[in-house]
Protein backbone atom coordinates (compact mmCIF):
# COMPACT_ATOMS: atom_id res chain seq x y z
CA UNK A 1 0.00 0.00 0.00
CA UNK A 2 2.77 2.51 0.64
CA UNK A 3 4.56 1.71 -2.47
CA UNK A 4 0.70 2.21 -4.26
CA UNK A 5 0.96 5.80 -2.25
CA UNK A 6 4.11 6.55 -3.50
CA UNK A 7 2.52 6.64 -7.19
CA UNK A 8 0.68 9.50 -6.99
CA UNK A 9 1.24 13.03 -6.04
CA UNK A 10 1.05 13.54 -2.56
CA UNK A 11 1.05 16.38 -0.51
CA UNK A 12 3.88 17.04 1.93
CA UNK A 13 3.12 19.74 4.31
CA UNK A 14 5.03 22.93 4.71
CA UNK A 15 7.28 21.73 8.27
CA UNK A 16 5.20 23.32 10.65
CA UNK A 17 8.44 25.28 12.12
CA UNK A 18 8.71 27.34 9.19
CA UNK A 19 4.94 28.31 9.61
CA UNK A 20 5.55 28.95 13.14
CA UNK A 21 9.01 31.60 12.58
CA UNK A 22 8.80 34.81 14.04
CA UNK A 23 6.92 37.42 12.45
CA UNK A 24 6.22 39.88 10.35
CA UNK A 25 3.93 37.38 8.57
CA UNK A 26 4.00 37.20 5.02
CA UNK A 27 1.98 38.27 2.71
CA UNK A 28 -1.30 36.06 2.24
CA UNK A 29 0.07 33.69 -0.19
CA UNK A 30 -0.53 30.42 -1.05
CA UNK A 31 1.36 28.42 1.12
CA UNK A 32 4.29 26.15 -0.72
CA UNK A 33 3.64 22.89 -1.23
CA UNK A 34 5.48 19.56 -2.66
CA UNK A 35 4.75 16.73 -4.57
CA UNK A 36 6.77 13.95 -5.38
CA UNK A 37 6.48 11.76 -8.35
CA UNK A 38 8.12 8.70 -9.14
CA UNK A 39 8.01 7.24 -12.58
CA UNK A 40 10.43 6.60 -15.52
CA UNK A 41 11.92 9.18 -17.61
CA UNK A 42 10.37 10.06 -21.06
CA UNK A 43 12.19 12.67 -22.47
CA UNK A 44 14.84 14.79 -20.92
CA UNK A 45 15.87 18.16 -22.58
CA UNK A 46 18.81 19.90 -20.31
CA UNK A 47 19.06 22.73 -22.23
CA UNK A 48 15.55 23.76 -22.27
CA UNK A 49 15.59 22.00 -19.11
CA UNK A 50 11.65 20.35 -19.75
CA UNK A 51 11.36 16.89 -18.25
CA UNK A 52 8.19 14.82 -19.35
CA UNK A 53 7.60 11.90 -16.64
CA UNK A 54 6.18 8.44 -16.97
CA UNK A 55 3.96 7.48 -14.06
CA UNK A 56 0.66 5.79 -12.93
CA UNK A 57 -1.31 3.17 -11.33
CA UNK A 58 -1.11 -0.01 -13.10
CA UNK A 59 -2.26 0.15 -16.44
CA UNK A 60 -3.51 3.95 -16.25
CA UNK A 61 -0.73 5.64 -17.16
CA UNK A 62 0.27 10.01 -16.87
CA UNK A 63 2.46 12.05 -18.34
CA UNK A 64 3.71 14.74 -16.07
CA UNK A 65 5.75 17.49 -17.46
CA UNK A 66 7.99 19.42 -15.39
CA UNK A 67 10.78 21.93 -15.98
CA UNK A 68 13.82 22.57 -14.10
CA UNK A 69 14.64 24.50 -10.85
CA UNK A 70 17.67 26.32 -10.16
CA UNK A 71 19.10 23.22 -8.30
CA UNK A 72 18.64 20.78 -11.49
CA UNK A 73 19.56 22.74 -14.17
CA UNK A 74 23.26 22.05 -15.90
CA UNK A 75 24.44 24.85 -14.45
CA UNK A 76 23.78 24.41 -10.81
CA UNK A 77 27.13 24.35 -8.67
CA UNK A 78 25.19 21.98 -6.40
CA UNK A 79 26.16 18.19 -6.14
CA UNK A 80 23.23 16.09 -6.67
CA UNK A 81 21.54 14.38 -10.10
CA UNK A 82 21.07 17.26 -13.03
CA UNK A 83 18.51 16.92 -15.63
CA UNK A 84 22.02 16.49 -17.99
CA UNK A 85 22.50 13.17 -16.09
CA UNK A 86 19.30 12.09 -16.97
CA UNK A 87 17.79 9.96 -19.91
CA UNK A 88 14.94 7.98 -21.06
CA UNK A 89 14.09 5.00 -19.03
CA UNK A 90 15.95 6.06 -16.11
CA UNK A 91 13.31 5.63 -13.03
CA UNK A 92 13.36 8.76 -11.05
CA UNK A 93 11.96 10.16 -7.91
CA UNK A 94 11.37 13.80 -8.72
CA UNK A 95 10.23 16.27 -6.03
CA UNK A 96 8.58 19.03 -7.12
CA UNK A 97 6.72 22.39 -6.34
CA UNK A 98 3.74 23.91 -8.22
CA UNK A 99 3.79 27.41 -9.67
CA UNK A 100 1.04 29.80 -10.81
CA UNK A 101 3.08 31.62 -13.08
CA UNK A 102 3.92 29.87 -15.31
CA UNK A 103 1.24 27.29 -14.44
CA UNK A 104 3.43 23.82 -13.61
CA UNK A 105 5.80 22.34 -11.92
CA UNK A 106 9.16 22.47 -11.16
CA UNK A 107 11.87 20.25 -9.98
CA UNK A 108 13.45 21.09 -7.16
CA UNK A 109 15.73 17.57 -6.54
CA UNK A 110 15.75 14.47 -8.70
CA UNK A 111 17.21 11.50 -8.03
CA UNK A 112 17.10 8.44 -9.50
CA UNK A 113 15.78 4.90 -7.75
CA UNK A 114 17.02 1.34 -6.78
CA UNK A 115 13.54 -0.31 -6.07
CA UNK A 116 13.33 -2.06 -2.69
CA UNK A 117 12.56 -5.62 -3.50
CA UNK A 118 9.54 -7.44 -1.62
CA UNK B 1 -1.35 -42.76 22.06
CA UNK B 2 -1.45 -46.99 20.95
CA UNK B 3 -0.89 -48.29 17.75
CA UNK B 4 -4.13 -48.91 16.85
CA UNK B 5 -5.39 -45.67 17.98
CA UNK B 6 -2.56 -44.28 15.96
CA UNK B 7 -3.71 -45.97 12.81
CA UNK B 8 -7.42 -44.72 13.80
CA UNK B 9 -6.41 -41.12 13.78
CA UNK B 10 -3.91 -41.56 10.35
CA UNK B 11 -7.32 -42.99 8.97
CA UNK B 12 -9.54 -40.23 9.86
CA UNK B 13 -7.01 -37.67 8.79
CA UNK B 14 -7.10 -39.41 5.16
CA UNK B 15 -10.79 -39.66 5.58
CA UNK B 16 -11.04 -35.74 6.33
CA UNK B 17 -8.39 -34.47 3.46
CA UNK B 18 -10.52 -37.15 0.85
CA UNK B 19 -13.77 -35.49 2.17
CA UNK B 20 -11.95 -31.99 2.05
CA UNK B 21 -14.32 -29.93 -0.07
CA UNK B 22 -13.15 -28.47 -4.05
CA UNK B 23 -12.85 -24.86 -4.45
CA UNK B 24 -14.58 -23.97 -7.24
CA UNK B 25 -13.99 -21.11 -9.63
CA UNK B 26 -15.10 -18.34 -8.26
CA UNK B 27 -15.14 -19.38 -4.91
CA UNK B 28 -13.21 -17.72 -1.67
CA UNK B 29 -9.90 -18.90 -0.46
CA UNK B 30 -10.29 -21.51 2.28
CA UNK B 31 -10.09 -20.07 5.68
CA UNK B 32 -11.08 -16.77 5.52
CA UNK B 33 -12.46 -15.00 8.58
CA UNK B 34 -15.91 -13.99 8.92
CA UNK B 35 -14.94 -10.40 8.66
CA UNK B 36 -12.93 -11.31 5.43
CA UNK B 37 -15.75 -13.34 3.80
CA UNK B 38 -17.99 -10.16 4.69
CA UNK B 39 -15.39 -8.19 2.75
CA UNK B 40 -15.55 -10.30 0.06
CA UNK B 41 -18.96 -10.40 -0.33
CA UNK B 42 -19.24 -6.54 -0.50
CA UNK B 43 -16.31 -6.78 -3.06
CA UNK B 44 -17.99 -8.97 -5.24
CA UNK B 45 -21.26 -6.66 -5.13
CA UNK B 46 -18.69 -3.52 -6.29
CA UNK B 47 -17.31 -5.72 -8.80
CA UNK B 48 -20.69 -6.72 -10.18
CA UNK B 49 -21.84 -3.40 -9.78
CA UNK B 50 -22.78 -1.26 -13.14
CA UNK B 51 -21.49 2.21 -13.78
CA UNK B 52 -23.27 4.68 -15.78
CA UNK B 53 -22.49 7.91 -16.50
CA UNK B 54 -24.19 8.85 -13.93
CA UNK B 55 -22.20 7.31 -11.36
CA UNK B 56 -18.77 8.23 -13.15
CA UNK B 57 -18.62 5.65 -16.05
CA UNK B 58 -16.12 7.10 -18.67
CA UNK B 59 -16.00 9.00 -20.64
CA UNK B 60 -13.80 6.29 -22.16
CA UNK B 61 -14.71 2.80 -21.10
CA UNK B 62 -14.10 -0.47 -22.25
CA UNK B 63 -16.84 -1.93 -20.32
CA UNK B 64 -19.40 -1.17 -17.96
CA UNK B 65 -18.65 -3.30 -14.84
CA UNK B 66 -15.79 -5.63 -13.69
CA UNK B 67 -17.80 -8.28 -14.14
CA UNK B 68 -19.14 -7.50 -17.58
CA UNK B 69 -15.76 -9.37 -18.73
CA UNK B 70 -14.86 -11.40 -15.58
CA UNK B 71 -17.55 -13.22 -16.23
CA UNK B 72 -17.23 -17.16 -16.81
CA UNK B 73 -17.63 -19.24 -15.47
CA UNK B 74 -18.13 -17.36 -12.26
CA UNK B 75 -17.62 -14.01 -11.15
CA UNK B 76 -13.79 -13.40 -11.51
CA UNK B 77 -13.76 -15.24 -14.39
CA UNK B 78 -12.87 -14.70 -17.90
CA UNK B 79 -15.15 -13.12 -20.63
CA UNK B 80 -15.17 -12.90 -24.25
CA UNK B 81 -14.08 -9.55 -24.74
CA UNK B 82 -11.59 -8.47 -26.50
CA UNK B 83 -9.44 -5.02 -25.80
CA UNK B 84 -6.85 -3.25 -28.15
CA UNK B 85 -3.15 -1.83 -26.35
CA UNK B 86 -0.95 0.53 -28.46
CA UNK B 87 2.65 1.66 -28.02
CA UNK B 88 5.85 2.27 -29.89
CA UNK B 89 9.20 0.48 -30.03
CA UNK B 90 11.90 2.53 -30.90
CA UNK B 91 16.01 2.05 -30.66
CA UNK B 92 14.95 -0.42 -27.64
CA UNK B 93 13.01 1.66 -25.89
CA UNK B 94 9.23 1.59 -25.28
CA UNK B 95 6.66 4.58 -25.85
CA UNK B 96 3.55 3.77 -24.07
CA UNK B 97 2.20 6.46 -25.75
CA UNK B 98 0.76 7.74 -22.93
CA UNK B 99 1.09 11.45 -24.70
CA UNK B 100 -1.28 9.97 -27.38
CA UNK B 101 -4.12 7.56 -25.02
CA UNK B 102 -1.91 5.01 -24.55
CA UNK B 103 -1.38 2.25 -23.69
CA UNK B 104 -5.31 1.10 -23.35
CA UNK B 105 -7.63 2.23 -25.69
CA UNK B 106 -10.92 2.41 -25.05
CA UNK B 107 -13.58 1.32 -27.28
CA UNK B 108 -16.63 2.88 -26.65
CA UNK B 109 -17.12 6.42 -25.54
CA UNK B 110 -20.54 8.02 -23.50
CA UNK B 111 -22.72 9.33 -25.16
CA UNK B 112 -21.73 12.70 -24.10
CA UNK B 113 -18.34 12.71 -25.14
CA UNK B 114 -19.68 11.24 -28.43
CA UNK B 115 -21.70 14.22 -28.69
CA UNK B 116 -19.15 16.49 -27.95
CA UNK B 117 -16.09 15.00 -30.40
CA UNK B 118 -18.12 12.98 -32.44
CA UNK B 119 -15.95 10.10 -31.72
CA UNK B 120 -17.41 6.11 -30.74
CA UNK B 121 -14.05 5.06 -29.60
CA UNK B 122 -10.53 6.34 -28.56
CA UNK B 123 -8.55 7.00 -31.33
CA UNK B 124 -5.50 4.78 -32.49
CA UNK B 125 -2.55 6.73 -30.99
CA UNK B 126 -0.95 7.80 -34.74
CA UNK B 127 3.04 7.18 -33.56
CA UNK B 128 1.71 3.53 -32.29
CA UNK B 129 4.09 0.47 -34.62
CA UNK B 130 2.71 -2.34 -32.01
CA UNK B 131 -0.87 -2.95 -31.50
CA UNK B 132 -2.31 -5.69 -29.30
CA UNK B 133 -5.49 -7.36 -28.75
CA UNK B 134 -5.53 -8.55 -25.14
CA UNK B 135 -8.64 -10.85 -23.80
CA UNK B 136 -9.43 -11.27 -20.41
CA UNK B 137 -7.71 -12.86 -17.80
CA UNK B 138 -9.41 -14.87 -15.20
CA UNK B 139 -8.29 -13.60 -11.83
CA UNK B 140 -8.55 -16.20 -9.44
CA UNK B 141 -5.48 -16.71 -6.89
CA UNK B 142 -3.80 -13.17 -7.90
CA UNK B 143 -3.67 -12.49 -4.14
CA UNK B 144 -1.72 -15.90 -3.58
CA UNK B 145 0.59 -14.47 -6.81
CA UNK B 146 0.55 -11.08 -5.24
CA UNK B 147 2.65 -12.10 -2.27
CA UNK B 148 5.07 -14.44 -4.00
CA UNK B 149 8.06 -12.74 -2.93
CA UNK B 150 10.02 -10.50 -5.36
CA UNK B 151 13.25 -12.38 -4.27
CA UNK B 152 11.64 -15.97 -5.42
CA UNK B 153 10.46 -14.37 -8.83
CA UNK B 154 14.74 -13.30 -8.91
CA UNK B 155 15.78 -16.69 -8.02
CA UNK B 156 14.14 -18.03 -10.80
CA UNK B 157 15.16 -15.81 -13.51
CA UNK B 158 18.42 -16.85 -15.63
CA UNK B 159 18.60 -13.50 -18.62
CA UNK B 160 22.00 -15.36 -19.49
CA UNK B 161 20.37 -18.69 -19.76
CA UNK B 162 23.24 -20.04 -17.49
CA UNK B 163 21.68 -23.96 -17.53
CA UNK B 164 21.67 -23.83 -21.59
CA UNK B 165 18.28 -24.74 -21.49
CA UNK B 166 17.42 -22.21 -24.17
CA UNK B 167 14.92 -20.00 -21.46
CA UNK B 168 16.02 -17.40 -20.14
CA UNK B 169 13.48 -15.37 -17.79
CA UNK B 170 13.66 -12.04 -16.63
CA UNK B 171 11.62 -9.98 -14.55
CA UNK B 172 10.02 -6.43 -15.87
CA UNK B 173 10.00 -3.68 -13.92
CA UNK B 174 6.90 -1.04 -13.58
CA UNK B 175 6.88 2.56 -14.03
CA UNK B 176 9.12 3.16 -11.18
CA UNK B 177 11.36 0.24 -11.31
CA UNK B 178 9.75 -2.59 -9.00
CA UNK B 179 9.56 -6.03 -10.27
CA UNK B 180 6.35 -6.26 -12.06
CA UNK B 181 4.08 -9.78 -12.00
CA UNK B 182 0.60 -8.79 -13.18
CA UNK B 183 -0.35 -8.09 -16.60
CA UNK B 184 0.25 -10.22 -19.62
CA UNK B 185 3.83 -8.49 -19.72
CA UNK B 186 4.40 -8.52 -16.52
CA UNK B 187 4.32 -4.61 -16.58
CA UNK B 188 2.06 -4.42 -13.04
CA UNK B 189 3.91 -4.96 -9.21
CA UNK B 190 0.87 -5.07 -6.84
CA UNK B 191 -2.54 -6.40 -7.18
CA UNK B 192 -3.61 -3.52 -5.27
CA UNK B 193 -1.86 -0.96 -7.90
CA UNK B 194 -3.88 -3.84 -11.09
CA UNK B 195 -6.96 -3.00 -9.80
CA UNK B 196 -6.82 0.80 -8.79
CA UNK B 197 -5.53 1.30 -12.49
CA UNK B 198 -8.32 -1.06 -13.80
CA UNK B 199 -11.22 0.75 -12.71
CA UNK B 200 -10.00 3.56 -14.48
CA UNK B 201 -8.26 1.97 -17.75
CA UNK B 202 -11.21 -0.01 -18.87
CA UNK B 203 -14.64 2.12 -17.14
CA UNK B 204 -13.14 5.31 -16.95
CA UNK B 205 -13.78 4.94 -12.88
CA UNK B 206 -11.77 7.19 -11.18
CA UNK B 207 -10.60 6.82 -7.33
CA UNK B 208 -8.36 7.63 -4.40
CA UNK B 209 -5.19 5.92 -5.56
CA UNK B 210 -6.17 6.87 -9.63
CA UNK B 211 -8.12 10.16 -9.34
CA UNK B 212 -7.39 11.56 -12.72
CA UNK B 213 -9.66 10.62 -15.98
CA UNK B 214 -7.71 8.88 -18.90
CA UNK B 215 -7.06 11.43 -21.49
CA UNK B 216 -8.91 11.21 -25.17
CA UNK B 217 -6.28 10.33 -27.41
CA UNK B 218 -3.69 12.10 -25.48
CA UNK B 219 -6.03 15.46 -25.11
CA UNK B 220 -7.93 16.62 -22.56
CA UNK B 221 -11.69 15.84 -21.79
CA UNK B 222 -14.41 18.46 -23.05
CA UNK B 223 -15.56 20.55 -20.76
CA UNK B 224 -19.15 19.42 -19.39
CA UNK B 225 -18.49 15.92 -20.84
CA UNK B 226 -17.74 13.77 -17.60
CA UNK B 227 -19.62 15.94 -14.70
CA UNK B 228 -19.26 13.26 -12.00
CA UNK B 229 -17.06 14.39 -9.26
CA UNK B 230 -13.48 12.64 -8.70
CA UNK B 231 -12.69 10.27 -7.23
CA UNK B 232 -16.28 8.23 -8.64
CA UNK B 233 -16.13 5.44 -5.75
CA UNK B 234 -14.30 5.80 -2.84
CA UNK B 235 -11.35 4.28 -0.93
CA UNK B 236 -13.77 1.62 1.11
CA UNK B 237 -15.28 0.82 -2.09
CA UNK B 238 -12.20 0.46 -3.80
CA UNK B 239 -10.79 -1.60 -0.69
CA UNK B 240 -13.62 -4.42 -0.68
CA UNK B 241 -13.30 -4.76 -4.47
CA UNK B 242 -9.45 -5.47 -3.87
CA UNK B 243 -9.99 -8.35 -1.11
CA UNK B 244 -12.62 -9.34 -3.57
CA UNK B 245 -10.03 -10.01 -6.08
CA UNK B 246 -7.36 -10.73 -3.23
CA UNK B 247 -9.57 -13.31 -1.84
CA UNK B 248 -10.46 -14.98 -5.04
CA UNK B 249 -8.79 -18.50 -4.26
CA UNK B 250 -7.51 -21.07 -6.99
CA UNK B 251 -9.43 -23.49 -8.10
CA UNK B 252 -8.95 -26.92 -7.00
CA UNK B 253 -7.37 -28.93 -10.26
CA UNK B 254 -10.56 -31.68 -11.24
CA UNK B 255 -9.12 -35.25 -10.42
CA UNK B 256 -6.95 -36.66 -12.85
CA UNK B 257 -7.49 -40.03 -14.25
CA UNK B 258 -4.30 -42.48 -15.37
CA UNK B 259 -4.11 -40.59 -18.62
CA UNK B 260 -4.31 -37.36 -17.54
CA UNK B 261 -1.65 -37.99 -14.85
CA UNK B 262 0.65 -39.45 -17.41
CA UNK B 263 -0.59 -36.08 -19.69
CA UNK B 264 1.05 -34.52 -16.35
CA UNK B 265 4.40 -35.81 -16.07
CA UNK B 266 4.68 -35.34 -20.01
CA UNK B 267 3.97 -32.06 -19.54
CA UNK B 268 7.25 -31.93 -17.40
CA UNK B 269 9.35 -34.14 -19.11
CA UNK B 270 8.45 -31.74 -22.45
CA UNK B 271 9.80 -29.25 -20.58
CA UNK B 272 7.12 -26.84 -20.22
CA UNK B 273 7.89 -26.60 -16.47
CA UNK B 274 10.65 -24.79 -17.30
CA UNK B 275 8.48 -21.95 -17.87
CA UNK B 276 4.95 -22.72 -16.00
CA UNK B 277 6.06 -23.98 -12.74
CA UNK B 278 3.70 -26.09 -11.34
CA UNK B 279 3.93 -24.33 -7.69
CA UNK B 280 4.67 -20.96 -6.29
CA UNK B 281 5.11 -19.99 -2.57
CA UNK B 282 3.48 -17.13 -1.07
CA UNK B 283 5.65 -15.30 2.18
CA UNK B 284 4.19 -13.95 5.39
CA UNK B 285 1.01 -12.33 5.39
CA UNK B 286 -1.46 -10.84 8.13
CA UNK B 287 -4.03 -13.01 6.32
CA UNK B 288 -3.96 -16.69 7.21
CA UNK B 289 -5.53 -17.89 3.92
CA UNK B 290 -2.78 -16.31 2.51
CA UNK B 291 0.20 -16.49 4.86
CA UNK B 292 2.55 -19.13 3.40
CA UNK B 293 0.54 -21.20 0.81
CA UNK B 294 1.49 -23.40 -1.69
CA UNK B 295 -0.68 -23.14 -4.65
CA UNK B 296 -0.67 -24.55 -8.27
CA UNK B 297 0.51 -21.33 -10.41
CA UNK B 298 2.41 -22.68 -13.17
CA UNK B 299 3.69 -19.81 -14.32
CA UNK B 300 7.42 -18.17 -13.16
CA UNK B 301 6.30 -14.86 -12.94
CA UNK B 302 9.10 -14.02 -15.78
CA UNK B 303 9.12 -12.05 -19.14
CA UNK B 304 9.82 -14.49 -21.78
CA UNK B 305 10.61 -14.12 -26.02
CA UNK B 306 7.80 -15.84 -27.23
CA UNK B 307 8.91 -15.81 -30.90
CA UNK B 308 8.23 -12.67 -33.77
CA UNK B 309 4.77 -14.67 -34.28
CA UNK B 310 3.36 -13.65 -30.85
CA UNK B 311 4.95 -10.15 -30.46
CA UNK B 312 2.69 -7.42 -30.36
CA UNK B 313 3.47 -4.46 -28.04
CA UNK B 314 6.19 -3.34 -25.37
CA UNK B 315 5.56 -2.45 -21.73
CA UNK B 316 8.60 -1.58 -19.55
CA UNK B 317 11.27 -3.63 -20.02
CA UNK B 318 9.11 -6.08 -22.41
CA UNK B 319 9.72 -6.01 -26.13
CA UNK B 320 7.09 -7.09 -28.24
CA UNK B 321 7.58 -10.68 -28.55
CA UNK B 322 8.24 -10.43 -24.72
CA UNK B 323 5.17 -11.73 -22.70
CA UNK B 324 5.17 -13.12 -19.01
CA UNK B 325 4.69 -16.67 -18.50
CA UNK B 326 0.92 -17.39 -18.16
CA UNK B 327 -0.47 -18.78 -15.07
CA UNK B 328 -2.34 -21.80 -16.18
CA UNK B 329 -4.55 -21.38 -13.07
CA UNK B 330 -8.63 -21.91 -14.30
CA UNK B 331 -7.58 -23.09 -17.54
CA UNK B 332 -10.48 -25.29 -17.84
CA UNK B 333 -12.48 -22.05 -17.91
CA UNK B 334 -10.94 -20.63 -21.01
CA UNK B 335 -12.81 -20.98 -24.24
CA UNK B 336 -10.30 -18.83 -26.04
CA UNK B 337 -6.07 -18.87 -25.48
CA UNK B 338 -2.91 -16.85 -25.76
CA UNK B 339 -3.12 -13.31 -24.54
CA UNK B 340 -4.76 -12.03 -27.84
CA UNK B 341 -7.18 -15.02 -27.91
CA UNK B 342 -6.36 -16.53 -31.40
CA UNK B 343 -5.68 -20.15 -30.67
CA UNK B 344 -9.30 -22.23 -30.56
CA UNK B 345 -7.54 -25.04 -28.31
CA UNK B 346 -5.14 -26.14 -26.02
CA UNK B 347 -2.91 -27.61 -28.47
CA UNK B 348 -3.42 -24.85 -30.53
CA UNK B 349 -2.09 -22.74 -28.33
CA UNK B 350 0.62 -25.17 -27.61
CA UNK B 351 1.69 -25.19 -30.75
CA UNK B 352 1.94 -21.69 -31.54
CA UNK B 353 4.88 -21.02 -28.88
CA UNK B 354 7.73 -19.56 -30.36
CA UNK B 355 11.32 -18.77 -29.24
CA UNK B 356 11.85 -19.65 -25.94
CA UNK B 357 9.16 -21.88 -26.11
CA UNK B 358 10.48 -23.23 -29.35
CA UNK B 359 12.32 -26.54 -27.79
CA UNK B 360 9.34 -27.34 -25.44
CA UNK B 361 6.38 -26.86 -28.62
CA UNK B 362 8.82 -29.23 -30.97
CA UNK B 363 9.04 -31.71 -27.98
CA UNK B 364 5.18 -31.85 -28.09
CA UNK B 365 4.40 -32.07 -31.24
CA UNK B 366 6.67 -34.79 -31.45
CA UNK B 367 4.71 -36.67 -29.92
CA UNK B 368 1.92 -39.56 -30.23
CA UNK B 369 -1.53 -38.20 -30.38
CA UNK B 370 -2.43 -40.20 -27.61
CA UNK B 371 0.53 -38.29 -25.18
CA UNK B 372 -0.54 -35.28 -26.76
CA UNK B 373 -4.34 -36.10 -25.50
CA UNK B 374 -3.16 -36.86 -22.42
CA UNK B 375 -1.31 -33.87 -21.63
CA UNK B 376 -4.18 -31.63 -22.82
CA UNK B 377 -6.20 -33.72 -20.45
CA UNK B 378 -4.27 -32.68 -18.14
CA UNK B 379 -4.13 -29.27 -18.57
CA UNK B 380 -7.95 -28.78 -19.07
CA UNK B 381 -8.00 -30.07 -15.20
CA UNK B 382 -7.04 -27.14 -14.05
Amino acid sequence: MLRTILLIPFLMSTPIRHRLQAPPPPPPTQPATSYTYVGTVHAVNAQTGTLDLITGVGMSLRLVHMTAGPVVRPSSPASGLRFADLKPGDAVRAECRRTSAPPGLVVNRIEKIEAPAR
Amino acid sequence: MTVSSRWVAVLLSLLALSCKKPVNPGDPLPGLTAEQLARFTRGKEVFDSVFTPHTGLGPLFNSTSCGECHEDPMVGGTGDEVEVHATAFKNGMCDPLVQEGGPVIQLHTTPALKKALGIDREPFPPSANGRASRTTPVVFARGLMDLVPDSAILAYADSEDRNHDGVHGRPNRSVDGRIGRFGRKAFVSTLAEFNAGAFVAEMGITNPVQPTEENIGGKPIPPGVDSTADPEINQEELDVTDDFVRFLAAPTPTKLDRNGRRGRDLFSKIGCTGCHFPTLRTGASPILALDRHEFPAYTDLLLHDMGQDLADICLGQAGPADFRTEPLIGLRAIQHFLHDGRAATVDQAIELHGGEASGARDRFKALTAEDRAAVVAFLKSL
